[in-house]
This record gives C-alpha cells, sequence and structure tokens, in this order.
C-alpha cells in the first residue's frame, strides 16, 4: 500500500484531466445542443435536414467508433488536419453529446402549450422575444433535469479517450496497474473516482436547477415542488 | 494517402465477421439484461428491507462507473478471485449486469404503473403469489416495458464495440486489427463505421414505430399530451 501511495500524484493529474475533459465537452454539447435543437425547429428545410441527419448520424455508433474514426482515419483524407488527441476526443464528446442534447432541447421547448406562443403574438412579441421570454424559460425547467443525466453519461464517456492517448484517470491507472500489480486497488480507486464524478455533476446540476427562473417562481409562490418534466422517457431516456 | 477499393475489400470479411460477433454479444448480453433486470425488480419488491437497499446499492454503482472500467474490473479481478474465464464470457456478462441494472428500473417504473386493485383481484380469485407474478404481473410489466427495454439493446449493441478492449473480435476490434496489420486505418475505420450506422438503422426504424419518445416521424407531428409509461 505505501508504494501505492507514491502514485497518488499522478493519479489526480489523470483525475484532473478527466474532468476538464468533461467540463469542456458538457459545455460543448451544451451549446451544440442549442443549435442542433433550434435548427430542427427551423423554418426552412436545409438546417431542418441537416441536424435530423447529424443527430442520427452522432446518434447511431458509440462515441469511441467515432473517436476512431476521427483519431486515426480522418487525418489520412487528404487535407484534413492531424487532431490533437485532446481536441480530438473534445471534439467526439460534445458532437455525440449533443446529439442526444438536442432531442432533449427539442422536447423541452416542444413540451411548451402552442397556445402560449399565440399568446404572444396576440400581445404583439416578435417570434424572437416570444422565445426569450417566455418558452424559454419556462422549458428551461424540463431541460435542464434532463440534460443532468445527459452530463453524468458524458462523464462516463470521458473514459473512451485513454485510447487516444489523453492521460486521463483511467489511462494513467493502467500504468499504475501494469507497474504495481495491485490491481484490485487500483481499479476500485478509478471506479470511485468516475462514481464521484457523476456524482458531483449530478449535484451541480440539482444547483442549477434549484435557481432557474420558473422554479424560484414556483418557490416563491408557494409550491414546495420543484417543476420537472412530466414524462420519465425524456428524463432517463437510455444512452 | 487516398481510398483504395482493393484493399477495402479485401478486409470487408474480416469486418462482416466482426459484425456477427457483435449481433451475437449483443444478443447474449440483451438475454442476462432482460432477464436479470426482471429479476432484479422482482427481487427488490418482494425481497425484504435489506434486499431493498442491497439492490438500490448494486444499481447505483453499476450506473455511475463507465463500463470500461467495469470491463477491466471483470477482467483483471476476476481471476485473482479463483474465477478463470475467457474474454468473451467476461465481456458478454459484464455487458449483460450493467444493463440488467438500468432494465430492472424500467421493469419496476412498469410495475409501479400498474393499478394495485388488479392485485387485490387476483389474491380475491385465490391465485398464489407465485402465479400473480407468473400470470398477471409479469406479462403486464413486459408490455408496459417494451419499448423502453428495447431501446436499452439499442444501447447495448453500440455498447457492445468497448468490447474491442478485451481483445474480443466485435467489429471495431476487427477494423482495428486489420489496420493494425496493414497500418491502412482509413479505410477500416469509416467501414466499421458505416457498418455500426447500417446496422443500427433497422432498430432506429423499429423504434420510431413502437416508441414515439425515440422516433422522429412521431415526434414531428402535432405534439400530444404527456404520456406517463409508468
Amino acid at each position: 500500500m505505501p508504494g501505492l501511495l507514491e502514485y497518488a500524484p499522478a493519479f489526480f493529474r489523470g483525475l484532473l484531466t478527466t474532468a476538464f475533459v468533461a467540463v469542456v465537452s458538457i459545455v460543448g454539447a451544451a451549446l451544440l445542443s442549442v443549435l442542433l435543437g433550434f435548427a430542427r425547429r427551423s423554418p426552412r428545410r436545409a438546417p431542418r435536414l441537416a441536424s435530423l441527419v447529424a443527430v442520427e448520424v452522432f446518434r447511431g455508433a458509440s462515441a469511441l467508433v467515432f473517436l476512431f474514426w476521427v483519431y486515426y482515419a480522418m487525418p489520412l483524407l487528404p487535407g484534413m488536419p492531424k487532431l490533437d488527441p485532446m481536441v480530438a476526443s473534445i471534439l467526439v464528446l460534445s458532437l455525440v453529446g449533443a446529439a442526444y442534447g438536442s432531442e432533449i432541447v427539442r422536447a423541452g421547448i416542444d413540451a411548451i402549450d402552442r397556445g402560449q406562443l399565440e399568446a404572444c403574438q396576440a400581445l404583439g412579441l416578435s417570434n424572437r422575444q416570444a422565445m426569450r421570454r417566455v418558452v424559454v424559460p419556462q422549458a428551461m425547467s424540463q431541460i435542464v433535469p434532463a440534460f443532468a443525466s445527459l452530463a453524468a453519461d458524458i462523464v462516463k464517456w470521458t473514459s473512451i479517450v485513454s485510447f487516444v492517448g489523453v492521460q486521463d484517470v483511467l489511462h494513467v491507472a493502467n500504468a499504475i496497474r501494469g507497474i504495481t500489480y495491485e490491481t484490485i486497488r487500483v481499479l476500485t480507486a478509478v471506479a470511485v473516482s468516475y462514481w464521484l464524478l457523476c456524482l458531483v455533476t449530478s449535484l451541480l446540476f440539482r444547483a442549477l436547477e434549484h435557481r432557474l427562473p420558473l422554479n424560484r417562481a414556483l418557490r416563491a409562490g408557494g409550491s414546495r415542488e420543484p417543476l420537472r418534466p412530466a414524462d420519465r422517457d425524456l428524463r432517463e431516456a437510455p444512452r | 494517402m487516398t481510398w483504395d477499393w482493393a484493399y477495402a475489400a479485401s478486409i470487408l470479411p474480416d469486418l462482416l465477421y466482426g459484425a456477427w460477433v457483435t449481433i451475437g454479444v449483443t444478443l447474449a448480453s440483451s438475454v442476462i439484461a432482460l432477464g436479470g433486470g426482471l429479476l432484479i425488480a422482482i427481487a427488490g419488491v418482494t425481497g425484504g428491507r435489506a434486499v431493498h437497499w442491497a439492490i438500490r446499492i448494486l444499481i447505483d454503482l453499476l450506473r455511475g462507473v463507465p463500463i470500461l472500467v467495469l470491463l477491466y474490473v471483470g477482467f483483471y479481478v476476476l481471476p485473482q478471485a479463483g474465477i478463470t474465464l475467457s474474454a468473451l464470457p467476461i465481456g458478454i456478462g459484464v455487458l449483460g449486469v450493467v444493463y440488467a441494472a438500468f432494465c430492472s428500473e424500467v421493469y419496476r417504473g412498469a410495475l409501479v404503473g400498474i393499478p394495485p386493485g388488479l392485485r387485490d383481484a387476483a389474491c380475491a380469485l385465490g391465485l398464489s403469489p407465485r402465479q400473480v407474478w407468473q400470470l398477471v404481473l409479469v406479462p403486464l410489466m413486459m408490455r408496459r416495458a417494451a419499448p423502453a427495454l428495447m431501446n436499452y439493446v439499442l444501447v447495448l449493441f453500440k455498447q457492445s464495440a468497448f468490447l474491442f478492449a478485451l481483445g474480443i473480435p466485435v467489429l471495431l476490434g476487427k477494423a482495428q486489427e486489420a489496420g493494425y496489420a496493414s497500418f491502412r486505418y482509413l479505410e477500416p475505420f469509416t467501414m466499421a463505421g458505416l457498418l455500426y450506422l447500417a446496422m443500427n438503422l433497422p432498430f432506429v426504424w423499429l423504434l420510431s414505430r413502437v416508441n414515439p419518445a425515440h422516433g422522429h416521424s412521431a415526434a414531428d407531428r402535432p405534439p400530444k399530451p404527456p404520456r406517463m409509461p409508468s
């Protein structure tokens, strides 16, 4: 056991790398989700179609398959850059995350009663104003809890980056395992680390959920139950 | 380096073999996941408080740890515990157990949604507890859970790519092998990706028919009131 402690700093550096990849990928996935989700709702045909194809492709296979393609195969195409392992990982995780996330965004917006949009038009609000002031604040109460479980999934997906040489916690742990042969302890530490990262992620999203405008308004209005998606399929969608 | 059709054709049989292995692995671990999930759900309801909590903790653990890590645990830790199996059963077993945990939640949700009056009625008819489960509750749970369970089978199929990490010749593993042998990665990985997407299509089509929450075709129609699956 004292032998293992020697490797603790390396292990924590790996853990930090994992956390970094996860945070950047979650933020990237969130931004792209909004983009793709709204493209699906566009009045024009081209963005709708492009978004549909992108979502179906990136949901169609494991992130691992895309990571291998982007890292090993794509640079061989003429004119394509050789990406840094970290960049390739974050790119793939964001895109795959966004494919699932855009469905959450779209479902969240669809969940708002159409009558509200019509009421906005009757009040003379522009489409943009209606979205920004009425629809999106309410939709967020549906989107954020669902996105929380996606974010926890993205944290777990980051384990694949060890395959392309990013020095994440799994990569470092495999190296430590190879040197010390302390397989059980090292792998337990890795499993606990991921479990804690998932826990922290869901706690952060819980806090964010607490601060959403609609939930705050409901609390101020005396309702004790925070608003949660009515549709369990949306929250617990298998990925 | 550009696309080499002759090379692509030469590795196609290998990749197709990998595709078959992928399908076989998916089927085998689906059986474990669907059957095990049902057993876990029933045990969680009928067992005592201790069983209930043990199951909750187990499910929580399996959900919070990446499959890749669990595969390593199965592969490296089981032999130290005296259980020596080859990679294939370990891979199938780990995938199956992880998704059994996920599926048990689906079954549990389906069970909660069954009106309690039905159970009372079954009791009143003089069915034994075993018969109540076998003849009434399980068939109903199955029907209610089916769309969500199919979704998990689809996820299982995609995640089976991870088994290449244990050296199991799934599609991704075969592609990597082919690329490594000839130092040409463009064709194997591109073809593997396209094959994965192609194999996914029938699933998506099937799901869009049974489960409006998944498919686009249904979701693009005017919104329906939210459907509670449980």
